[in-house]
């Protein structure tokens, strides 16, 4: 193999490994804004995956245990949004900034709780690499595609299958429909309090397994605030995919070589002082939303809430 | 009578958490009493605490300005973090490049500095706002990334401090300094421009035809917009005299606190701003008591990790849980009508 075939595959297995907090984060949050229910806290609800998923990881010693809980305790997160939002009908904007602390203070003070100070930092095994037999062994396209933790085939399929029960199912239809006219949807006999319930939920789930991601395969260990802007940034992303789950897939990758080529050239070295390189993927995100914003489709309802007592929507 | 009705799903709401933590401290095996003894009197018991309680209360007090001045218009500014730092640079790039002025030319330019550096940092996220209609959650959050490279490029470049470990510029000359208004324990004059905003604050928002067109804004912009009143040029002026107000916050920590850009200047009072502006309910005039009473917490919180080893988290769980119990009382005043 040439150096520069090396260096342009290790560039996109890192590209698809860095994509996978971006798909996850960014698809659970499509899926909540599908039916109207904008989640701002994915920041606090991915440290809380990353703290709770590694130290349930490092206390039973197995990732899998470790991610379900993780999930379990984003699921928890978007089930609290759900009910202060669609139950209870407060400003979603609020309760998810009010989330998102809550998220934070929790994520840094539970590993002072269960390990405690150490002078070492306690450490979990990475996600290993599983190649897949025969397509692994295609060049450049195998070591990329084919030969990576579980989670990069995970958040590849789960975009598909999100694809395909909204837009190719009457349940996605029906999903759908809640996020852009509920008043019609809920006199066409659709639930909209358990579409939005259970969108919330499952949104939450996967935004907390984005944060697991980050301790299980980056560090081996968790550490205060190490999301560094992942979630606000899945936002801008879910807005850049047009609120669509292949689309999104694809701008993971984007965001994702930003963070790639960001993090090579602060440790290569260059003559630009790394602090402006570490701003590479924040300024992105920034020139990124310039373009997308008022320009791509978001559901009519999102961040709203629905009150079916009202006259007016 | 009505004052009191008003300042009970306060009251009660405090209890509540209180309540919940302190459940949560006996269970992980610490004294609630002993816990909340300290939290609540480490203030008032010695004049070095009363003093460290007012030092906190300025910050949080400027920083919540920051974040409930856009919120009365509608615009929810996250970017105090930002703004105060790109504040706190702006202080210091003059109060090194002019260390020399006297302090006549120097102090005042060293605020004003700030000030505009603050502003300049919520004008870009209100021009993405205006020109783009970005939203400013997502503009102001990313900005504060920014700028914490933007503290590491200036505290570890020309200006560092070699004698430092951590990044830290040289001080700014002396002439910039913010005068000490009590010697033991010190307490440094930033208190008055605090107090002066929150003043300001209330006069222009209470009295005024500019901050009622502004509060207006807030309360319906599609009605105000029918009367005439320009509302989008009124989320730019929010949310730019917003940064101001945090830039001014990175200038007494800069100019006052540490004399010097510290990286990690900010501290956690950004977040607790949003945290004390939400609990004031976005009210300006209730900023200021909130953030007292917040600075209390803060102050007996590091009291308590310090005697009794309880992990200073502790409090801002506590105070999220305060948070969400006055949101919800809000519910229940809804439901009874």
């Amino acid at each position: 193999m040439s150096g520069l075939e090396t260096t342009i595959t290790d560039f996109l297995k890192l590209t698809f490994l860095s994509m996978v907090p971006f798909v996850l984060a960014s698809q659970g949050t499509m899926l909540g804004g599908r039916t109207g229910v904008f989640n701002v806290a994915q920041e606090g609800i991915m440290l809380v995956g990353a703290s709770v998923g590694f130290l349930v990881s490092y206390t039973t010693g197995s990732n899998l245990i470790g991610a379900l809980v993780a999930m379990a305790a984003g699921g928890l997160f978007g089930l609290v949004l759900a009910y202060f939002t669609t139950t209870l009908k407060m400003d979603q904007f609020v309760v998810g900034l009010a989330l998102f602390f809550i998220g934070t203070g929790l994520s840094s003070l539970l590993p002072k709780l269960v390990i405690g100070i150490t002078l070492t930092p306690p450490l979990v095994k990475t996600l290993p690499e599983i190649p897949i037999p025969l397509l692994s062994q295609i060049p450049i396209i195998g070591p990329v595609l084919f030969k990576q933790n579980i989670l990069v085939y995970f958040s590849i399929l789960l975009s598909i299958f999100l694809w395909y029960i909204l837009f190719r199912t009457n349940m996605g239809l029906r999903l759908r429909s809640v996020g852009e006219n509920p008043k019609a949807s809920d006199a066409l006999g659709i639930n909209v309090v358990s579409n939005r319930y259970i969108t919330s939920i499952i949104g939450g789930m996967l935004i907390g397994l984005a944060g697991a991601y980050l301790p299980m395969v980056y560090t081996g260990t968790f550490t205060d605030l190490m999301t560094k802007g992942r979630g606000w940034i899945a936002i801008a992303l879910t807005f850049f995919g047009a609120w669509s789950p292949l689309p999104i897939l694809i701008g993971s990758l984007f965001f994702a070589a930003i963070e790639v080529l960001s993090f090579r050239f602060q440790v290569g070295g260059s003559f630009i002082p790394y602090q402006f390189l570490s701003m590479l993927p924040y300024i992105a995100t920034i020139i990124v939303m310039i373009f997308t914003f008022g320009k791509s489709r978001v559901p009519a309802f999102l961040g709203q809430n629905y009150d079916r007592e009202r006259r007016t929507l | 009578m009505t004052q009191i009705k008003k300042f009970f799903p306060y009251l009660v709401s405090v209890l509540a958490a209180f309540l919940v933590v302190g459940v949560l401290l006996w269970a992980l095996g610490f004294n609630p009493i002993k816990a909340y003894q300290t939290i609540l009197f480490t203030s008032f018991r010695t004049p070095n605490g009363f003093v460290q309680t007012l030092l906190k209360w300025i910050p949080l007090t400027l920083t919540a300005l920051a974040f409930t001045v856009p919120l009365s218009s509608g615009k929810f500014n996250i970017g105090a973090e930002g703004q105060m730092l790109v504040g706190a640079i702006g202080a210091t790039a003059v109060g090194i490049l002019f260390k020399d002025l006297p302090p006549a030319l120097l102090l005042p330019l060293v605020i004003l500095a700030g000030m505009l550096a603050g502003s300049f940092w919520g004008l870009i996220a209100a021009w993405l706002l205006y020109q783009f209609n970005i939203n400013e959650i997502l503009s102001t959050v990313l900005l504060n990334f920014i700028s914490f490279a933007l503290v590491d490029f200036v505290a570890t470049g020309p200006w560092r401090d070699p004698a430092a470990g951590h990044p830290t510029t040289i001080p700014i000359g002396a002439n910039g300094f913010l005068p000490v208004l009590v010697k033991n324990p010190p307490l440094h004059s930033g208190i008055i421009l605090a107090v002066i905003v929150a003043i300001a604050v209330y006069i222009f928002t209470s009295k005024t035809t500019s901050g009622y067109e502004l509060l207006v804004t807030g309360a319906n912009p599609r009605a105000s917009k029918v009367h005439g009143i320009d509302t989008r040029k009124m989320f730019l002026f929010s949310l730019v005299i917003g940064a101001a107000v945090a830039g001014l916050a990175g200038v007494i920590e800069a100019a006052g606190t540490h004399h010097r850009l510290i990286e990690g200047l900010h501290s956690n009072f950004p977040t607790l701003g949003l945290i004390i502006g939400l609990m004031a309910r976005g009210k300006n005039q209730a900023v200021p008591f909130v953030a007292f009473f917040i600075s209390i917490l803060e102050v007996g919180g590091s009291a308590m990790q310090r005697t009794i080893m309880v992990p200073v988290q502790i409090v801002l769980i506590a105070e999220a849980l305060i948070l969400i119990f006055i949101l919800l009382s809000d519910i229940i005043k809804r439901r009874q009508k």
